[in-house]
């Protein structure tokens, strides 16, 4: 196995492909956290006061919450304080076509492989482009215009559908949700809000790339996403961040709603700064993302890759509250250098004949400690309910970690659940195997881990699964010493 | 418990009303350990829901009971008294205690090697032992003792002292019988097992607690095993405790190079009742084997911890839990194997499958992996479910009517847990109560499944 060991070294040793800060003048809102801070965000954004006031209760509701030390994670004390709430790409006027976006901006896009001037040549992705915390270009809008779908910024939903927005915006994740839910709720600055009316399929896949620059200015974003009775949106979420030696703070809160016999799609590709080789820098990903599955036959399903992140700490859960609805999880997580990941899902069963499956997938390298947590519910209503969880934890090298803390609570004897857990490492026999019929140990390696994630990648959307093998060849490749 | 006291002073008020006249009292070594346990009780307090170990099992149930510390053993029993109790025919040895306190007459060591030494803890106190001294304590890796074991340390009084010299093997089974026996009022029992096993010794030991009475009791257990070189240890309990009581039983399992055990657990009996196992390896190549089969009907809580660790390379560990809820009957299982960093070549298996048959039956289950080590081979499954339809049609189509057949598949249930037992009567006994118990028990059968 000690073939491999220079490939290994170096590809452990390749420096984050993304790492760039592109220089743009920033108007930011000086760090520190109080009432005048958030009331300055609120009135910035132009909000209703119904707006300002939850954020303010969510804020005072945070002072008297704390943080939550049950994760397997460490990291030192964050200091709320330090930290800018607010960031905008400086601009006179809203832009109102892609020329008048900044073009520093554009070069920053492309960088990351989103040339905005050829998204509508693009294959149906529509692009909601968050740069910090303001959205600065939408593409696509006719188009979706036409079919009644509104994919727009969150601040621009507050303005224009401000009914909308206050029906369902802390409808699933309250405000006192949990410690970083609460905090996002009190700044949150930008984020996607989208909504497919009835009887509509989406013309096309929803995509947000998120992006933080700016240095020290922590992301809060907001995202809703409610699918109308018959509807059906398959939305994508990515993320690439610039090489910073301060951690970032991310506190992210998604919000899915999915009414009768809508089904939403919610694909994540993770690829945050993870720190360099020592655990120095990297991305705090704190997040909190739930959907509820409000009516008959509803349908969720997450799917994420995790590759970046210093931190991770994100529970993707479903709410099965409508008969016959459905959830799914199925999760990626790598893990190497110093990262840890402390992720999984919650699946609460509360009506009949309620679905879910899930599949979650970690492989961990080097230092790096990477962990499963999920919660399975059955309550006593959940009559004939199902679930499947499998986990599975590969382990690269004799340093790292992998837990998997599966929490089931039964209450209704139709119910069926059941949980299979391995730990392991790749098997020497597979390996032996592949390299006896002339593969090198990389492309050994590479097989058989694409191989242990494929259950979860055929989830992604095709433009996502790409992307995913890429990130975890990068990752992950010849990690196999 | 006076009004006016919360839960931890009321224990410590006992602890140290009972203190002078606890067995070894002015012994430095001993006062020092009881002492230090009690302090680390204060200090500790009683654990609340937001501790994760106590997560689904609460507490307040028994702090809430006004226990009392009675020491004083029920003598008023003759050997026909126990006989139905009994499981081992001819057993090695026979210990049987009665509210916490060895009866003499009712407990015999004749048949044992005489290299063997099985005598009670008090005894062994009493006689300055200072085998006691060297272990006790031992098997616990945490040195920093838990609640509960604080106050079982705290309140040392009696329990079975067991040790084997090395090459010795005891072929017989060691019966031990715990009775709580002609209580009148809430009292509260600490036994303390200590049981050394030499390089190369082997035994076999059952354990029973049992009752002859309605009233409620706390038996709040402390068992410490140490296991030598290539030592081999079989222990089968069967935990059939009265309906009001409350139990508490915590092993502590330390186990050195090629040492093997083997122990199971039947947990039937008591209104809450917990059994938690340690175990961790000190050396290669040893192996453990935990199986366990818990019933509850309604007011009965069931709770099995099992930590089990893997700080060194090359051992094997298999746990195989198995339950059956009716009624209100709630269980908690957390299993939890933790395989260090150098553990390498670790094989560690959990299994835990509960059959709900009530509707308002609860089980919380919640198995656990920490790997440290790439090489290994790990792994959990845990199920819930009801009886399944197609087995239950099978036997119906076959002429047997529906009720003996879900009994039938409960048994069948059970016993591949119970199969690994060696004593044949502990088998026949847990089948029994299983079938007492569950004709009483109504079997939902509105499954549309």
């Amino acid at each position: 196995m000690s073939t491999g060991t220079e490939q290994v070294d170096e590809l452990i040793r390749q420096e984050y492909e993304h790492g760039f800060v592109t220089e743009i003048e920033s108007e930011t809102i000086p760090p520190g956290l109080n009432e005048d801070v958030i009331r300055q965000i609120s009135a910035r954004k132009n909000e209703p006061e119904w707006l300002l006031e939850w954020r303010l209760e969510a804020y005072r509701q945070w002072l008297t919450m704390t943080k939550p030390e049950w994760a397997s994670v460490h990291h030192p004390d964050i200091d709320f304080q330090a930290i800018s709430y607010f960031s905008s790409p400086k601009k006179k006027d809203g832009p109102k076509s892609l020329d008048e976006v900044d073009p520093t901006l554009l070069e920053t896009y492309e960088k990351l492989g989103i040339p905005l001037e050829e998204q509508k040549a693009l294959a149906g992705v529509a692009v909601d482009a968050v740069f910090d915390s303001v959205s600065v270009a939408t593409t696509f809008k006719e188009k979706l215009a036409e079919a009644g779908v509104i994919f727009c910024s969150i601040s621009e939903a507050v303005q224009e559908h401000p009914e909308l927005v206050k029906q369902y915006l802390g409808s699933v994740v309250p405000a006192r949700d949990n410690y970083f839910a609460a905090l996002n709720t009190a700044v949150f600055t930008d984020g996607t809000f989208v909504y497919i009316p009835k009887d509509t399929r989406c013309p096309m896949e929803l995509s947000t790339y998120f992006r933080i620059n700016a240095a020290n200015t922590g992301q809060f974003e907001r995202t809703l996403i409610i699918a109308d009775d018959r509807s059906t949106v398959s939305y994508l979420e990515g993320c690439t961040a610039p090489m910073r030696d301060e951690n970032q703070l991310h506190a992210a809160v998604v919000e899915l709603v999915a009414l009768e016999d809508a089904y939403i799609k919610y694909s994540t590709v993770q690829n945050w700064y993870p720190g360099d080789e020592q655990g120095k820098g990297g991305i705090y990903n704190f997040v909190t993302k739930r959907g509820d599955c409000r009516g008959r036959r509803s349908h969720i399903s997450w799917t994420q890759v995790e590759t970046g992140s210093a931190i991770t700490w994100k529970y993707p859960s479903c709410i099965l509250r409508g008969d016959d609805s459905r959830g799914e999880f199925y999760s990626v997580a790598v893990t190497k250098g110093r990262q840890q990941a402390d992720t999984g899902t919650k699946m609460i069963h509360m009506g009949r004949n309620t679905r879910s499956t899930i599949v979650s997938k970690g492989i961990s390298a080097a230092h790096s400690s990477n962990a499963y947590r999920g919660l399975v519910r059955m309550a006593p209503k959940a009559e004939n309910a199902r679930n499947h969880t499998q986990c599975d934890s590969l382990l690269i090298g004799d340093k790292c970690a992998a837990h998997t803390y599966p929490y089931m609570e039964v209450r209704n004897p139709t119910a069926k659940v059941e949980h299979e857990a391995t730990t392991s490492k790749i098997g020497e026999d597979q390996l032996f195997y592949c390299r006896q019929r002339g593969m090198s140990e990389e492309d050994a390696v590479s097989m058989i881990v694409n191989g242990f994630c494929k259950e979860v990648f055929q989830e992604l959307p095709m433009e996502f699964a790409a992307e995913a093998q890429k990130l975890l060849s990068v990752s992950l490749e010849g990690a196999v010493g | 418990m006076s009004e006016a006291l919360k839960p931890v002073e009321h224990y410590r008020a006992l602890i140290a009303a009972a203190g002078p006249s606890l067995p070894g009292a002015g012994q430095p070594w001993l006062d020092a350990r009881r002492q230090a346990a009690a302090a680390r009780f204060a200090e500790q307090g009683f654990p609340t829901r937001k501790t994760e170990e106590w997560r689904y099992s609460s507490i307040g149930q028994v702090l809430e009971q006004p226990f009392r510390y009675r020491d004083e053993a029920f003598e008023a029993l003759t050997d026909s008294d126990i006989e139905d109790l009994l499981l081992v025919e001819q057993p090695a040895a026979r210990l049987v205690f009665t509210n916490g306190r060895l009866v003499p007459h009712l407990s015999t060591t004749d048949g044992l090697d005489s290299a063997v030494s099985l005598i009670s803890l008090r005894a062994a106190i009493e006689q300055g032992s200072e085998f006691v001294d060297q272990w006790l304590g031992k098997a616990i890796i945490d040195s920093d003792l838990e609640t509960f074991e604080a106050l079982n340390t705290a309140l040392l009084n009696d329990g079975m002292c067991l040790h084997i010299p090395a090459g010795v093997s005891i072929e017989q089974p060691i019966e031990v019988l715990y009775l709580s026996v002609g209580l009148d009022e809430p009292n509260v029992m600490t036994p303390r097992n200590l049981i050394v096993l030499d390089r190369g010794a082997s035994a076999r030991l059952v354990e029973q607690y049992a009752s002859t009475t309605d009233a409620a009791y706390f038996n709040n257990g402390l068992t410490e095993i140490l296991l030598g070189e290539d030592a081999e240890l079989e222990h089968d309990r069967l935990q059939d405790e009265a309906a009001q009581a409350y139990h508490m039983s915590v092993i502590h399992l330390a186990q050195a190079a090629r040492s093997r055990y083997r122990g199971m657990v039947a947990s039937l009996g008591g209104t809450w009742a917990r059994t938690e196992y340690h175990t961790a390896f000190s050396a290669e190549e040893a192996g453990c084997e935990l199986a366990g089969f818990y019933f509850a009907g309604d007011g009965q809580l069931t709770d099995i911890h099992l930590d089990v660790r893997h700080p060194v390379p090359r051992c094997n560990s298999e746990q195989k839990f198995k339950g059956i809820l009716a009624g209100r009957g709630k269980a908690v299982l957390d299993g939890r194997i933790r395989v260090v960093q150098d553990a390498q070549q670790t094989e560690a298996h959990l299994s835990n499958d509960t059959l709900l048959l009530s509707r308002n039956a609860e089980v919380d289950t919640k198995p656990q992996l920490e790997i440290f080590a790439d090489d290994v081979k790990c792994s959990h499954g845990t199920t819930v479910g009801q009886l399944d339809p197609m087995q239950l049609f099978y036997l119906r189509a076959r002429g047997i009517q529906a009720d003996t057949a879900r009994k039938m598949l409960c048994l069948g249930f059970a016993d591949e847990v119970l199969e690994s037992c060696t004593v044949p009567a502990f088998i026949e006994r847990v089948d029994q109560k299983l079938q007492h118990r569950l004709a009483d028990v109504h079997i939902d059968t509105t499954t549309s499944g």
